[in-house]
């Protein structure tokens, strides 16, 4: 509970005033010679501990008159819990908003984010703060409000595409109060506790816990949490398109996804509309499960119409960031990989591995660059680098890091001759040869270049045997190690595309790499798809990812019309930008409703000063409410009591006494 | 007869006074011929009973007319009129000294004492004053003769309230110390145990004496109106008591109430003349009514 005048709490200490102007009373005792003094130690020894609490209950009213006025004129604000910590004026309010496509869930009838908003803003009116902060998940940049009425009509506070990223939010408060030294701090999140939005097992949230209880500010955590699970909300998701040439005719095959919440056990039939250069369809879908996958659905096209965009919607539900989902496509240019490599033998093959394309229907290219000629690779037209040469250094390999920046992949192949330099954090080591009967023994299946076909197989790995590799040293992941842990394949973690690094070649001295060639073939055009996706000329893009340009420059084909330019990398949609379409969708992972447990976000804010405030969408309920009708009936019941308490009780034996009758009772 | 001013008496007060005669309820022994009935026979017109000759008889009482008629000696008796020994018992401890409407208890009492003593002499009865506080402090005996009456006025006149209380071993020693039949009036505020002063009334009516009590209350000690605490001081030495008045008047009037009903009750049972005195009564009302309800009972014996 707060007040919105706390000063007027000090007006408590007037609840003492029955006591003084008591003591008083008794100081201005009068003094009298009494002789029935018999009467009045008989008076003292009757009903003594009665009239005594009498007197104390009636003193006790008179105080608690006093306190429920004080309180009534303060106007006190019911907020559960979390008002008994938010008494008093903060330095510095920071706002933690989740503007993630989930908080659109509007099971309750509106979205959680507006409720998020509305509340906040009307709860967070009536406190006093000298500053307050809003720090959105779309942009973790703190950005100072006039007041928290702002939350309502500022366009940042609106729904996003893309997924929140809390640790990275928190940081930037901590970050904001450390550099603004601010005073007591209260920090109010408003999250409908996704796990992917949370991040639970990052590391980051140790490290967050201590540097957040090293303040020397107290700083106050309040979760305004949201959590109750979406309602038959249904979400569809296209995982792959594909434009296949057929004689005069072209068609485009789409892959989808219809996912719902776990639960809704009814078979329902959706209907999938498609929307492609304007020209829409419709596919009914069966779904009996949690989810059901549509594969390569055909979508006739012109045979002209090599490049553009798309959408898959479902009719509107209770979620309404999720019914939608953008693709483009181009086939006007295919994929392009570039071999950088002095070895015949091992360019050719890459080359060729490359350059063949999945679909009969699909461009890939590749060129082969020798060492030396690695200063005039064109960055731009790249979407896959074969490296097997000595690791780059100086303007190529920036140049190469900003080409993984962007999205770009890059393969590393061991050069015969290693030298010291270091890519991504790694190095060559040395070769070594591999015994006979060395396989490799574990790799990832589950995901990365060596995941399993569509079909769920594994590749054929088990068949590559290995004659020399090449040592790493450094700090990376493998995806594929021999028997005695020797790593075969390993990707270094980047900001952008992916680096990887492929500890023997595709020389048939090194490996049967090229003779088996469906594990390379496999893993290199994953690689270049990946690469085209992130840099070709049609690109899937996650809302809220790294981008490598300047998203205000894009120019918006297909989304949410009220999107600000600032924010069209958050926002679902089809975009054009410099000759190359765009399509921004929600991360995968938001799809998957997982909520964080209570136990666990308590542990997240172990140590530190947090308060949790679970609150409905659907409530109009204000966070807080004024409570001073409450105390007034509080008052009026203390007076009344203390007035009955001090009633008189005049009886028919005492009245008489009053008038005593004088004169004889008998004679003789 | 002293005619001394003093300030307890009021002539006209005792003027219209005198007209009431002071009767004793109950035969008296005296010394000389008076107006109170004696529990002997005596010389008075007033025929008594016969009772049968004996030797020694005086034959000037034989009635002659009865011997005539039955051929028997009778002798005629009347009854015997005698004077009255009036003991005044007054309380002179402390808590006598208490007064709200401007008159005292003691003074209170000095005028009742006064003008019972001066009514009795004037009818030739004798008057005695015994003053009581943590003892018998002062005692007079009895006298008839107006000298002695200066004496009693002139004690009454000193008698200053102090000390505790003692009534009741002082009239168990008073009931004890008068040897004849007398009218003890005893003018007290009795705040003592009840059950001690029932001890006291029938020891004093089982040696044959007339007891009056006048019971003096100030109106504040009935009605404890006060509006503000106070600090109520023992006039007896006791202990002093700090009470909020509001929060013990009822148990206070109760407390008063109940000792009220049980003196009642005793004085009912132990044939005392009560008199429940506020202090402000009018004392000549008082003494009136004192004075003719005796009158009453003379005439009806």
């Amino acid at each position: 509970m707060t007040f919105l005048h706390p000063i007027l709490l000090a007006g408590l200490a007037l609840t003492v005033l029955p006591i003084v102007i008591h003591l008083i009373n008794q100081l201005r005792y009068r003094t009298i010679r009494w002789g029935a003094m018999m009467f009045l130690l008989q008076a003292n020894r009757m009903s003594r501990g009665l009239a005594r609490l009498r007197q104390w209950l009636i003193l006790l009213m008179r105080m608690l008159a006093i306190a429920c006025l004080v309180f009534v004129i303060s106007r006190p604000l019911a907020s559960g819990l979390m008002g008994w910590l938010t008494a008093g004026e903060a330095d510095t309010t920071v706002i933690l908003l989740d503007r993630s496509p989930s908080m659109l869930d509007s099971s309750g009838g509106r979205s959680k984010l507006v409720a998020a908003r509305q509340q906040l803003a009307d709860a967070l009116a009536r406190f006093s703060s000298k500053r307050w902060v809003l720090i959105e998940s779309a942009s973790p940049k703190p950005r100072e409000l006039e007041s928290p009425a702002a939350l309502e009509r500022l366009p940042e506070a609106g729904p996003t595409s893309a997924a929140a990223d809390l640790p990275a939010m928190l940081a930037a408060a901590r970050d904001y109060i450390v550099a603004n030294q601010a005073g007591r701090t209260e920090v109010w999140i408003c999250s409908d506790l996704r796990a992917n939005d949370w991040n639970s097992d990052d590391a980051r949230w140790s490290k967050l816990r201590s540097s957040f209880a090293g303040l020397p500010q107290p700083v106050h955590f309040h979760l305004l949490a949201y959590s109750q699970p979406p309602q038959g909300d249904l979400a569809v998701r296209v995982t792959t398109v594909r434009h296949r040439k057929l004689g005069d005719a072209a068609e485009l095959l789409v892959t989808l996804r219809l996912t719902r919440q776990a639960g809704s056990g009814d078979a329902v039939t959706v209907p999938v509309q498609f929307e492609i250069g304007g020209a829409r369809s419709a596919l009914n879908v069966e779904l009996a499960g949690t989810s059901v996958e549509v594969r390569d659905h055909r979508i006739a096209l012109d045979r002209q119409h090599l490049r553009g965009w798309g959408r898959v919607s479902i009719p509107a539900d209770t979620n309404a960031a999720d019914n939608d989902f953008y693709f483009a496509f181009d086939t006007s240019q295919g994929a392009h990989a570039i071999t950088v490599s002095d070895d015949r033998e091992v360019a050719e093959a890459l080359r060729l591995t490359a350059s063949i394309a999945p679909d009969p229907n699909g461009a890939c290219t590749a060129d082969i660059l020798s060492a030396d000629q690695q200063t005039s690779i064109e960055w731009g037209k790249a979407a896959l680098v074969l490296w097997h040469a000595p690791l780059p250094k100086g303007d190529t390999a920036r140049e190469l890091a900003a080409f993984v920046g962007r999205g770009g992949q890059v393969i590393f192949f061991p050069p015969r001759q290693p030298n010291e330099r270091e890519a991504f954090g790694v190095r060559w080591g040395s070769w070594t040869p591999v015994k006979d009967d060395a396989v490799i023994d574990r790799w990832r299946g589950d995901e990365d270049l060596l995941a399993k076909t569509q079909s769920g197989e594994d590749l054929p790995i088990g068949k590559l045997k290995l004659t020399n590799v090449c040592s790493l040293v450094g700090d990376a992941t493998p995806l594929a190690t021999l028997q005695d842990g020797v790593p075969v394949l390993a990707r270094t973690s980047t900001s952008g595309g992916g680096a990887y690094f492929c500890t023997t070649t595709p020389a048939a001295n090194d490996s049967n790499l090229a003779g088996e060639g469906v594990v390379l073939y496999v893993a290199i055009q994953r690689a270049l798809a990946a690469g085209a996706a992130a840099l070709g000329s049609a690109r899937q893009v996650i809302a809220g990812g790294n981008l490598s340009e300047d998203a205000t420059a894009w120019q918006r084909l297909a989304g949410n019309e009220g999107a600000l330019s600032s924010e069209y990398g958050v926002q679902a949609g089809a975009y054009s930008s410099g000759g190359v379409l765009l399509a921004v969708n929600r991360p995968e992972e938001e799809d998957i409703a997982g909520v964080l447990g209570d136990e666990r976000v308590a542990g997240l804010f172990e140590g530190l000063d947090f308060t949790r405030i679970d609150q409905a969408a659907s409530s109009e309920r204000s966070l807080v409410e004024e409570l001073w009708r409450p105390f007034l009936m509080a008052m009026m019941v203390a007076l009344l009591v203390e007035a009955w308490l001090c009633l008189p009780r005049p009886t028919k034996e005492t009245m008489t006494l009053a008038r005593p009758e004088t004169g004889p009772f008998v004679f003789g | 007869m002293n005619h001394q001013s003093r300030p307890f008496l009021d002539p006209k007060v005792l003027a219209r006074l005198a007209g009431i005669p002071l009767f004793a309820r109950h035969p008296m022994q005296g010394t000389v011929s008076g107006r109170h009935q004696s529990p002997h026979r005596g010389s008075s017109v007033e025929f008594a009973e016969y009772r049968e000759y004996v030797p020694g008889d005086d034959l000037r009482r034989m009635d002659w007319r009865a011997f005539g008629r039955c051929d028997r000696y009778y002798i005629k008796e009347f009854e015997a009129d005698t004077n009255l020994r009036c003991c005044l018992v007054l309380d002179t401890s402390g808590s006598m000294d208490f007064g709200s409407r401007g008159v005292t208890k003691i003074e209170y009492a000095r005028r009742i004492a006064g003008a019972i003593g001066y009514l009795a002499v004037l009818q030739g009865d004798a008057i005695g004053l015994t003053c009581i506080a943590g003892g018998v402090v002062r005692n007079i005996p009895p006298r008839r003769n107006p000298a002695h009456l200066s004496a009693v006025f002139d004690v009454l006149q000193a008698a200053r309230p102090r000390g505790q209380t003692q009534l009741p071993q002082a009239l168990h020693e008073l009931a004890e110390t008068v040897r004849q039949r007398a009218l003890v009036v005893i003018i007290s505020d009795l705040f003592v145990d009840p059950e001690e002063v029932r001890g006291c009334f029938e020891h004093l009516r089982f040696r044959k004496h007339d007891v009056a009590v006048f019971h003096l209350l100030d109106p504040l000690e009935l009605d404890f109106d006060f509006r503000r605490p106070m600090r109520f001081v023992d006039l007896e030495g006791g202990t002093s008591i700090f009470a909020e008045p509001s929060a013990i008047a009822e148990r206070y009037l109760t407390a008063v109430r109940g000792y009220l009903e049980r003196l009642k009750q005793i004085v009912l049972e132990s044939a005392v003349d009560y008199h429940r005195v506020t202090l402000s009564d009018d004392y000549e009302q008082v003494l009136a009514r004192f004075l003719t309800g005796r009158t009453r009972r003379r005439g009806a014996r």
